[in-house]
């Protein structure tokens, strides 16, 4: 996979990058308005991380042009914290839009939907049962058992377990996790999240020898069988 | 089109005033003028007919005379009278009689007459010379005219003096302003030595200055608080980078650290991200408002995401109420969601938060209930104000960093509402009022 960066702050250019090609993206970057929108235009990318503020033709008049030609994918990025700027944006026809700062790991996030979008790809059909080395979570009866032992979760909490488990191995943010189970887009304090985990976290690692859901700091929590 | 500039207001007032009284006077001496030249013209027709009377008793007398006894005896009636001249003619043209002159370049004003018992009919013309008159008038109409002239200068230089000495006070006032800085707003205008006309405006000065002084001294604190709020963050991120730094490390204790970081980022750019949200209300920035068919359910969402947090606090959490209304969801769940953090955090333990919504008159008030502290009367104003904490040294003030109710406030002002606090017998309920359309 193919992505263009049009990103004039070069740090953070730099940043975005490195992280996506980590992430197994192929990255060229652009450092201003004019040769983002050739590249774009002449390039084939699958997605574009775009800034609204850039030098010689904006991330508004870029993408206006792009769209002339072009139905790549492309999420905006700006520092402006404004609703017009969000309406403009997604009128322009952006794809996706986020705020700076954001975290990387949204970034990553958001790109892999839009580019499952584009692919016209499902997220794969979900196994009824999910497990991770001893733990074992049935979704039709909702239960979650973990050595055979019943474990006995609320429904959020199985909700947590369960988007945890099938995203095994992968960081999730608070913030991803809040939408995810929650279904809540406004902002709030991230502690509610944190005492959420910790509840499940009692439930499920406190009985047994071997902690399945790990901490990552500044990033948020994973669950993952760390010893096998 | 630029404004006309209303100019000097001595000048123009004193123009005004010399215009006024020259047209007053003016009126005046024409007045005095007119009855003047009038009683003049009277008393010559006066005088005229008295002379007619005594020519024409004159000629009956001589009617049977020879015409030099005639003119002799009117010779006589003549005497003492050099402003006036007799001229007699008969029905031919034929003058009987003419008396001596009147200098010619003198005026006259003539009567025509026939003489009563003559016969045949004699033609009189009986001439006054009013030429004395003419140049009393004319002296008097000068005199008139330069008293006027004079009036109208004296008022206007003696209005643009009252003018300039009534503004001394408004020129002090203005001196006053000049000198004040922004920092200097608390000193007031001193409207002691102001006429009565002028207190309402030192007044309202005043008050605007007491606004501005209280707004400046806010924002003043406003930005120690946020370098504040935001140094303590940056004092951990230097150090703990520093001290990183000063030995190898192990990539996993590194990772610890860059982790401990970001944690401090995140909360860095929560400051900064709800300093911006509050500075865009404080624009006037309003809610997108939408239709909302139950405030219970919208509470319910926020009520789940601390549900965790809440019964870790060994609480109990309840909805009261329900209403449709309109309002900006998103907004609003944050709103509720600061309200509900606040009071999990300060509710006694074993006790229930109760989210009570209730529906008043065009209004919906969405209170969040706990059973705590109850909070001293003297923060109640306060609690809304940025940064504000009623207990200075609270242990989770780095979780919280003081702008949660603030931004209750905002959100409530964008939709047009208010906020509301009471405390008392150890029941605290904090919350918003929106107004809402009685049609909905």
């Amino acid at each position: 996979m193919k992505l263009l960066i049009v990103e004039d702050e070069a740090k953070l250019a730099d940043y975005l990058r490195k992280g996506l090609s980590e992430e197994g993206y192929v990255i060229d970057v652009a450092a201003n308005g004019i040769d983002g929108l050739h590249m774009a235009s002449h390039g084939h990318y699958d997605l574009i991380v775009l800034d609204t503020m850039l030098p010689g033709i904006d991330g508004f008049g870029l993408l206006a042009a792009l769209r002339q030609s072009k139905q790549t994918p492309v999420i905006m990025l700006t520092a402006r914290h404004r609703i017009e700027d969000r309406v403009r944006g997604l009128k322009a026809g952006a794809d996706d839009y986020l705020v700076k700062p954001f975290a990387f790991s949204e970034l990553v996030a958001r790109i892999e939907v839009l580019l499952r979008r584009a692919a016209g790809t499902a997220p794969a059909p979900d196994a009824l049962v999910l497990c991770l080395g001893d733990l074992q979570v049935d979704l039709a009866r909702r239960r979650a058992t973990r050595a055979g032992q019943r474990i006995d979760l609320s429904a959020k909490e199985f909700q947590l377990l369960t988007l945890l488990l099938r995203r095994k191995g992968e960081v999730l943010s608070r913030t991803e996790i809040a939408e995810q189970v929650w279904d809540v887009n406004f902002d709030h304090g991230t502690n509610v999240i944190d005492v959420a985990v910790r509840r499940l976290r009692s439930k499920l690692d406190l009985p047994f020898e071997r902690p399945l859901l790990h901490t990552v700091r500044g990033m948020g929590y994973v669950l993952e069988d760390r010893q096998s | 089109m630029r404004p006309r500039r209303a100019g000097s207001l001595g000048r123009r007032l004193a123009r005004w005033l010399a215009l006024l009284t020259l047209v007053g006077l003016a009126l005046t001496c024409l007045g005095i003028y007119t009855v003047t030249a009038l009683s003049f013209k009277e008393r010559q027709m006066d005088t005229l007919r008295q002379q007619q009377t005594q020519v024409n008793h004159l000629i009956a007398e001589a009617a049977e005379l020879d015409s030099g006894t005639l003119a002799h005896k009117l010779d006589d009636g003549m005497v003492g009278r050099q402003d006036m001249k007799l001229i007699l003619t008969r029905a031919d043209g034929s003058v009987i009689y003419a008396s001596a002159g009147i200098p010619v370049h003198h005026r006259v004003i003539d009567m025509r007459f026939e003489a009563t018992t003559g016969i045949p009919p004699i033609q009189a013309v009986l001439s006054l010379d009013v030429s004395e008159d003419d140049r009393v008038l004319e002296r008097l109409a000068r005199t008139l005219v330069a008293a006027a002239l004079a009036g109208a200068v004296v008022i206007a230089a003696g209005g643009f003096t009252l003018v300039q000495i009534g503004l001394r006070p408004v020129r002090d006032l203005s001196a006053q302003i000049q000198a004040l800085e922004a920092d200097t707003l608390h000193r007031l205008l001193d409207g002691s030595a102001q006429p009565d006309e002028l207190a309402p405006l030192v007044a309202h000065v005043n008050e605007l200055l007491k606004r501005l002084h209280k707004a400046y001294e806010q924002l003043d604190a406003f930005n120690a608080d946020v370098a504040h709020e935001l140094f303590t963050p940056l004092a951990t991120l230097m150090g703990g980078t520093e001290v990183a730094l000063r030995k190898a490390r192990d990539a996993d204790t590194l990772r610890d650290v860059l982790g401990s970081h970001l944690e401090d980022l995140q909360r860095m750019s929560m400051i900064v991200q709800d300093m911006l949200f509050l500075s865009q209300a404080d624009r006037g920035a309003e809610a997108r408002r939408e239709h909302v068919a139950s405030m219970a359910g919208v509470a319910r969402a926020v009520v789940e995401l601390y549900e965790a947090a809440i019964e870790e606090a060994g609480l109990k959490v309840r909805i009261n109420g329900d209403a449709t209304g309109l309002a900006d969801v998103r907004l609003l769940q944050r709103a509720l969601s600061n309200l509900i953090g606040n009071a999990t955090r300060h509710a006694h333990p074993h006790s229930t938060v109760v989210v009570q919504i209730d529906r008043l008159d065009g209004e919906i008030a969405l209170r969040v209930v706990n059973e705590g502290q109850t909070i001293s009367a003297e923060h109640l104003p306060n609690l809304f104000n940025r940064f504000y904490r009623a207990d200075a040294a609270r242990s989770d003030a780095a979780r919280n960093h003081g702008l949660g109710l603030a931004i209750v406030a905002a959100i409530a002002r964008m939709h047009g509402g208010r906020t509301m606090v009471d405390s008392s017998n150890g029941i605290t309920s904090i919350g918003l009022m929106v107004p809402t359309p009685r049609a909905q």
